[in-house]
């Protein structure tokens, strides 16, 4: 990883403007991955977008955007957006008798490697769930947030400022809202 | 040879008629004596078929939409029946059939796994109604079952039995099939006659997998073929009781592709269509009125067209699943014509053994126990979860445990309202009759239209064999039949109709029938849903049954129930409702709601917490025998001989991916893998390899509270020490499965993680000594007997399903 890859977005068009970042929860691998897809057929911008899956046998895929590589190679790059993301526990489930299942946040923010995103969602994302995390500016968010139909839970967290604290903002804001969302 | 006294079993045996004198000179044997009872002359052979969770507008044979081939054959060489009624549950159905007698009164007021403490509800039938494959045995006939049971009580199904209520104990000389109320037909949990013989080791061989439907005709088929060996004319009782259409809906994809589209038009289209096709086959009179849905029931328009091809796909797999029961019992009917036997063969064909089942809720599910443990899934979890487990392709085949939508259910009780479970109305308690007797009908084709109930069937079939019901069984005075024969109509379409008047009840939904009047007493609780709030009207202070609502019919005038009577008629209603009170106190259904009575906290006493020790070659314990270890703390500890190479493999294991639990070795680590009914899957693995020698292993579950479904902790141990855990944030509050059993040393059938699977049943390569399940009391006597009364409810919410 480049560590000073984040400092290459500083003229990126996010530096200027509100960041969203959504998060779904997914009971299976192709539901996300039909959000995902639409979010890219959607013709709004996005910074980013990623797919973190795990199978039945625990074998964990990422899955991220050709636009967000075209995009961050001008800027934050790969490795770079990843950096920006930590992979969250998913919104639990009820049962009929409303138990509630896990809600916990603790994982903070840290800069990540793609293998390390796959070694956190090893361990933070059930068997056979997945998550979609989507990161565009907020004038993209009339035409993203309708086409993620497919979310079990889905939070959007917003942040303002410059490239990768926007981004983290957002992130937070987004953790803040899982932590609150529930059944 | 004198005719014996049939009315006393067993026959008594004959005084002997020889001489027998100090020596042979002189002496005369009586070869009678060591002949077997004969049945009366001209008794014939009896095929007796229930297809299970089947609606009257399901086979094509009655205007529905999957393809019947064969019991169209039966019917048109034989009779339809259109005014036949069951009750609208699985095990009192089959109870009624098998005694003659109604379902309450022999202790069949609910299913197998809710055996509880009145009279009515016990399920285990009293000696003073012997079972109708009883008398026929006794009388000289050869008896064999196949398929679905459902009538050994849940706690009996273990070799220590008691083994009287175990197909054998009813009077069948042989069974293959499973005791409990559903089946994965790929992997069952079979038994045969008294030993639980497990999943088929067919199920392994991917060139040529096994499935039970195809195994039942088989293995009938040889036993008819091993009893013609022997005896050339003992008459055969066969009952050929398919685990179909009943979930989890099982069928290779060949099946199911073959209706590939045709349910794309949706619920409301078919009924429509059906109920067309009915009347044109004159099964449901030209003026009847199709009855409209109720608002339980979502417009096929609103289903979002996104998941329509879901639900379109839950029907196709649901219709081929159907045809192929159709086919097996083909087969079995081309046997018998090959021994040249089907023209004196009465064959009884009943497609439903209460009407097609609306359990899989509105959104159907990928895993039929879902709904059972009370996990509200929304159609989008739903499809997700099907997805998850290979998607709409995958819906029948071995990797899911499907039931289709409400929705279809009720399409397939066409043209009546509600379904399964709804005993207050034809849905639940009609279904389609065929009867083929070719010696004696004599207008094949014909259709039959007198009031007749399941339990008429045994009292029928005694008739025709010309054998008594017996007033005395095993010194024990017999109750007498309460169906009455309706052999007269197999000969004479405008034969009388002798069964005049009828009670039905089932969950507190009730009907009385008298003279062409029906009363139907429906409770507003939807029938799916099961929840607390849906309960508490019902509770025992609260519920006043006779202040609810009650619809009153006149069914030679309207065929479907569409018209509503009961604010013209207030004195027929009183009438009938006394009447149903009268009957209800007579045949032992009081105390109304009793299959509910668990959740209203009415139990048996607490059964003491404790320590369950099995040994390492125990397999194919029954799903409702395993220690309850649902909604506490509880830990499972083995004794392990681990070789000096060390050693891989399942220690013990409970059911399979969609509900169950796992102890295993896996790459040298001590593994543990619980699944909450296919939607959460948790894993937790030691981090240190597993020494060799003597080992001991254990697992912790520490609940976090006394409640259903608690979340809580799981600690790994090896000899002692902490190697690792994890947090499980559900578990399964009633039961694992309906179906899958727990095996010590390997896991049987479908595994419980995927992981494995590839080298299932992944028996253990070391050697298991021991396995000791300790469930731990709570340590506050009200929090017991509230985990009490969850896992009391376990039996009852399956047996809802069952």
């Amino acid at each position: 990883m480049n560590p000073t890859a984040g400092l290459k977005v500083l003229s990126l068009p996010f530096d200027h403007e509100s960041t969203d970042v959504l998060i779904g929860s997914y009971l299976s691998h192709d539901a996300a991955h039909d959000d995902y897809q639409a979010a890219l057929a959607c013709g709004a911008y996005l910074h980013g977008a990623i797919v973190v899956a795990k199978d039945m046998t625990g074998r964990v895929t990422v899955e991220q955007s050709d636009h967000m590589v075209s995009e961050v190679a001008r800027g934050l790059g790969t490795i770079g957006f990843l950096s920006g993301l930590a992979v969250f526990p998913l919104i639990p489930l009820t049962t009929g008798f409303g138990a509630l299942m896990g809600g916990v946040l603790g994982e903070a923010m840290h800069l990540l490697t793609e293998t390390k995103v796959k070694d956190q969602a090893a361990t933070m994302i059930p068997l056979g769930c997945a998550a979609l995390i989507l990161a565009y500016p907020r004038s993209s968010a009339t035409d993203v947030q309708p086409v993620v139909r497919r979310a079990v839970t889905q939070v959007t967290g917003q942040a303002n400022g410059h490239h990768l604290q926007a981004l983290r903002g957002a992130l937070a804001d987004a953790q803040q809202h899982l932590a609150t969302t529930g059944p | 040879m004198t005719e014996p006294d049939r009315t006393t079993l067993p026959l008594a045996a004959p005084e002997f008629g020889g001489t027998a004198n100090h020596t042979l000179r002189g002496s005369e044997p009586d070869w009678n004596l060591i002949r077997h009872p004969a049945p009366p002359q001209g008794a014939p052979n009896v095929l007796l078929v229930l297809i299970d969770d089947a609606g009257f507008g399901n086979p094509s044979t009655f205007g529905g939409p999957i393809d019947t081939p064969n019991y169209t054959r039966l019917a048109e060489g034989g009779l339809r029946y259109n005014r036949f009624h069951v009750t609208a549950l699985c095990s009192p159905t089959r109870a009624a059939l098998l005694t003659g007698r109604n379902n309450h009164a022999v202790g069949f007021g609910s299913v197998g796994e809710f055996s509880s403490g009145f009279p009515g509800y016990t399920a285990m039938v009293p000696l003073e109604c012997a079972p109708l494959p009883r008398i026929l045995r006794d009388n000289g006939y050869s008896t064999a079952a196949f398929g679905k049971w459902h009538m050994t009580p849940d706690g009996q199904q273990g070799p220590a039995g008691p083994l009287g209520r175990w197909p054998n104990g009813w009077g069948f000389d042989y069974f293959y099939g499973f005791l409990g109320g559903d089946s994965g037909q790929w992997d069952p949990c079979l038994a045969e006659n008294q030993k639980i013989i497990g999943t088929p080791a067919a199920y392994y061989d991917k060139q040529s997998p096994y499935y039970l439907p195809d195994a039942m005709a088989d293995k009938t088929v040889e036993w008819l073929h091993g009893v013609r060996g022997q005896e050339a004319d003992k008459p055969f009782f066969v009952y050929f009781s398919t685990g179909c259409s009943h979930a989890p809906h099982h069928v290779a994809s060949e099946w199911a592709d073959k209706y590939k589209g045709r349910f794309d038009h949706g619920w409301d289209r078919l009924r429509e269509e059906v109920f067309e096709r009915q009347q044109q086959l004159g099964v449901v009179p030209a003026d009847a009125e199709l009855t409209p849905r109720d608002d339980a029931f979502p417009a096929w328009d609103d289903v979002p067209p996104r998941l329509q091809a879901y639900y379109a796909r839950q029907m196709e797999v649901y219709a081929g699943f159907s045809e192929n029961a159709d086919h097996n019992v083909g087969r079995v009917i081309d046997a018998i014509e090959e021994l040249g036997e089907l023209d004196n063969t009465l064959v009884i064909w009943i497609w439903g053994d209460n009407g097609a089942s609306m359990e899989g809720t509105i959104t159907g599910s990928f895993n039929e126990m879902t709904m059972q443990n009370g996990i509200p899934l929304t159609d989008e979890m739903q499809l997700q979860l099907a997805e998850r487990y290979g998607g709409a392709e995958s819906w029948g085949g071995p990797i899911m445990d499907p039931h289709y939508s409400a929705a279809w259910a009720w399409a397939g009780n066409t043209p009546f309202k509600w379904g399964k479970q709804v005993g207050s109305h034809l849905g639940g308690t009609r279904d389609p009759m065929v009867i083929h007797w070719p010696e004696r009908i004599v207008d094949p084709g014909g259709l039959r239209s007198q009031f007749t109930h399941v339990t008429d069937v045994g009292a029928t079939i005694l008739d025709i064999a010309g054998i008594p019901a017996p007033s005395r069984v095993d010194g024990v005075e017999q109750e007498p039949l309460h169906g009455v024969s309706f052999a007269d109509s197999l000969i004479d379409a405008a034969a009388p109709e002798r069964h005049t008047q009828q009670y039905f009840e089932t969950m507190g939904n009730r009907a009385m029938y008298k003279d062409g009047w029906w009363l139907a007493m429906k409770t507003p609780r939807i029938p799916w849903v099961v929840t607390p709030e849906a309960l508490k009207p019902y509770a025992p202070d609260v519920w006043d049954p006779d202040a609810g609502p009650a619809e009153l019919y006149y069914l030679p005038d309207d065929f479907t129930q569409a018209h509503d009577l009961a604010a013209d008629h207030p004195e027929k209603v009183q009438q009938l409702k006394d009447l149903f009170w009268q009957e209800a106190e007579r045949y032992k259904v009081l105390p109304l709601l009793a299959t509910l009575s668990s959740f209203f906290g009415i139990m048996p006493p607490l059964e003491a917490a404790g320590k369950n020790e099995y040994r390492g070659d125990v397999q194919d314990v029954a799903p409702g025998m395993i220690p309850r270890i649902y909604n506490r703390s509880y830990a499972i500890s083995a004794d392990l001989l681990v070789p000096d190479e060390g050693a891989e493999g399942v220690i013990v294991a409970e059911a399979d991916h969609l509900g169950g639990f796992s102890l295993f070795v896996d790459a040298g680590r001590l593994t543990h893998t619980y699944s909450m009914m296919g939607v959460f899957v948790y894993r937790q693995q030691a981090d240190t390899p597993l020494p060799t020698g003597e080992v001991n292993v254990r697992i912790e579950f520490a609940a976090d509270a006394a409640k259903p479904a608690t979340g809580g902790q799981v600690t790994l141990f090896v000899n002692g020490a902490q190697v690792g855990g994890g947090r499980m944030d559900h578990t399964v509050p009633m039961r694992f499965s309906a179906y899958a059993g727990m095996d010590i040393g390997r896991d049987n059938g479908g595994v419980v993680d995927l992981s494995y699977a590839d080298r299932a049943p992944f028996a253990f390569t070391g050697t298991v000594k021991k396995v000791v399940f300790d469930v731990k009391s709570h340590r506050k006597a009200k929090d017991e007997q509230a985990v009490h009364a969850v896992a009391h409810q376990a039996h009852a919410a399956h047996g809802l399903s069952s």
